[in-house]
């Protein structure tokens, strides 16, 4: 028996009393399996299995900085995984289907789960650590954790409101418009500046929430109160909760086209 | 109510005109074209005049402007012009009509929209009250403590059932919460916390005693504060400050949940705890309180709720 030299494992989770825990549960369940080092993030976890090079890592899946799945990407290959969490349905059900082992949070309260996963780990120590690609990329999607993800939008606007910087949710904004070098936020209550220029707004606002409507106009949807034409046959937007009359350019008039 | 936004082609559009892209166009067109909003803005201030004036007035009007057209000799196209105006105050003010119907109507709406919100969002408070993931992590913690640290595993077991009780009673009856007892619930689930994230997390609450008798509404200042922690600090490997304040500023009371965190995230989803409170202050308060998120000089971030300022009335012993 003495042969073979004793498992190693590394715990990570943010809070102490957990790894803690993790750790009596598993000397109770496991006690030849040595600890070789705690992280209370996920960087420090991937530094420590690249330093002690240990056969297994406890990962918390919630931990600042660099969460369980980003450090289990960049530790793939290199060390068996096994995720702790405390309730999180949709990570559960992805790993009863893939090859790494999770642990429900607390430990103490399943010692029998606890004796499976140190059961399974022993049979899996002979072989080599599963990539886990297939696992890592649905975790990803579900949980959101780096890797695909659809576009995000700006759905706030930091600007300056008299001395203060103040951030104001899109729902709020009736229109953008340029105005020399700054652009102006309406909402209805009161006005802000930014600097940023509609031009590169445009491109970081959801297109189903705003419309372009003039090169210097940009209306929030949801706020057009109705359109009009003036005797030029100018379409003129009118905007709930402002007087300010918005003119449509000919190049966005389509927008506006009777259904 | 919105004669203002019927008469388009105004002075604004002529600006637009301007600053606008169509800037290039020549000095003489640019004068017509100003002209001829001059024009256009002047005939629809006076149709909007026609379609609201009373009759009576119209008519005293009409017989001033008949008398002018009798001294300067040219009463019949005055005449003519008065026939004309009767005819479109009879069209227009069908109109003005039909729009003053069309607004009540959408009002009926936004405000049977604005209460199916505010039971939707009471709805939703009852139910994310208490997060698993917060109940079964506390639950790991005590579970912890009490091999290692039984006094505190019994103390962060007092303030998790001080945290319960203060949670649930508020959702049931319809008294007015006070900002006392949004404070004790917040200080309790920031005992559980700290316990939890050790030096991370550094609550700070300082709200003046004699405020805490004011009206504030449930659960919003646990949203902020669940909010300051999931998003700001929790997420910072170093963890940080969290300050709960409160304040009379022009007769309004606000309460500022500062933290020292990751800083607001310009894409993040307004999420629904945010968007939740101001829904619900929209609804509680009709526009006369409101929800800021700023972002103070040394980073982080510092969300206020400021509602009219209100003494509770004393609530009845349990």
């Amino acid at each position: 028996m003495n042969a073979l030299p004793a498992p190693t494992a590394v715990i990570a989770d943010d809070e102490r009393l957990m790894r803690d825990q993790i750790i009596a549960s598993l000397k109770q369940a496991w006690p030849e399996l040595v600890i070789v080092g705690e992280a209370s993030n996920g960087r420090e976890a991937v530094a420590m299995v690249q330093s002690e090079e240990p056969d297994i890592v406890f990962l918390d899946i919630n931990m600042p900085g660099m969460d369980g799945i980003q450090a289990a990407k960049a530790l793939a290959g290199q060390v068996h995984v096994v995720f702790v969490t405390a309730h999180d349905q949709y990570a559960i059900t992805a790993f009863e289907h893939g090859a790494v082992d999770y642990l429900l949070k607390p430990a103490s309260a399943d010692p029998e789960r606890v004796a499976l996963t140190c059961e399974r780990l022993r049979a899996r120590l002979k072989q080599a650590p599963d990539p886990m690609n297939d696992l890592l990329a649905q975790l990803s999607q579900r949980l959101g954790a780096g890797g695909l993800k659809p576009r995000e939008y700006m759905r706030w606007v930091q600007a300056s409101v008299g001395a203060n910087i103040r951030m104001i949710p899109t729902s709020d904004i009736l229109f953008f418009r340029a105005e020399d070098k700054y652009t102006r936020v309406q909402t209805p209550g009161f006005e802000a500046l930014i600097r940023k220029p509609i031009k590169e707004l445009i491109d970081e606002l959801d297109p189903d929430e705003f419309w372009q409507i003039h090169r210097s106009t940009v209306v929030r949807v949801d706020a057009v109160g109705e359109v009009s034409r003036d005797f030029r046959g100018r379409q003129i937007v009118h905007v709930k909760g402002s007087a300010e009359k918005l003119e449509v350019s000919r190049t966005f008039n389509h927008l506006f086209k009777q259904m | 109510m919105n004669t203002d936004q019927r008469s388009p082609g105004t002075d604004d559009a002529a600006e637009t005109g301007k600053s606008g892209p169509g800037s290039r166009q020549s000095g003489a067109r640019q004068t017509l074209q100003e002209i001829g909003d001059g024009i256009a803005a002047a005939w629809w201030r006076f149709f909007d005049w026609l379609a609201v004036v009373s009759w009576k007035k119209l008519l005293l009007v009409s017989l001033l402007a008949l008398i002018l057209g009798g001294i300067l000799k040219h009463p019949d196209p005055v005449f003519m012009f008065i026939i004309a105006s009767f005819i479109m105050k009879a069209v227009a003010g069908g109109k003005r009509r039909a729009e003053l119907t069309a607004s009540a109507a959408t009002m009926r709406a936004e405000k049977e929209q604005l209460e199916r919100t505010v039971l939707e969002a009471r709805m939703e408070a009852l139910q994310a009250q208490i997060e698993p993931h917060f109940l079964f992590n506390t639950l790991a913690s005590i579970d912890q403590l009490i091999q290692t640290d039984p006094p505190r595993a019994s103390k962060m077991q007092q303030s998790l059932i001080r945290y319960l009780r203060s949670a649930m009673p508020q959702m049931r009856d319809g008294s007015r919460p006070s900002l006392g007892q949004q404070i004790n619930l917040c200080t309790a689930f920031l005992e559980i916390m700290a316990v939890r994230m050790e030096e991370r997390l550094q609550p700070v609450v300082s709200v003046p005693e004699g405020l805490k008798s004011a009206v504030f509404p449930s659960m919003m200042l646990q949203t902020l504060v669940e909010n300051a922690i999931k998003h700001g600090l929790e997420p910072k490997p170093e963890g940080g400050r969290l300050e709960i304040g409160a304040e009379i500023v022009d007769g309004q009371l606000a309460v500022h949940v500062l933290d020292t965190g990751m800083g607001f995230m310009p894409s993040a989803e307004a999420g629904v705890g945010l968007a939740n409170v101001r829904e619900r202050l929209k609804a509680l308060y009709n526009g006369r309180a409101e929800l800021i998120i700023s972002v103070p000089p040394a980073g982080g971030t510092c969300a206020t709720i400021k509602v009219p300022y209100e003494i509770a009335p004393a609530s009845p012993p349990p």
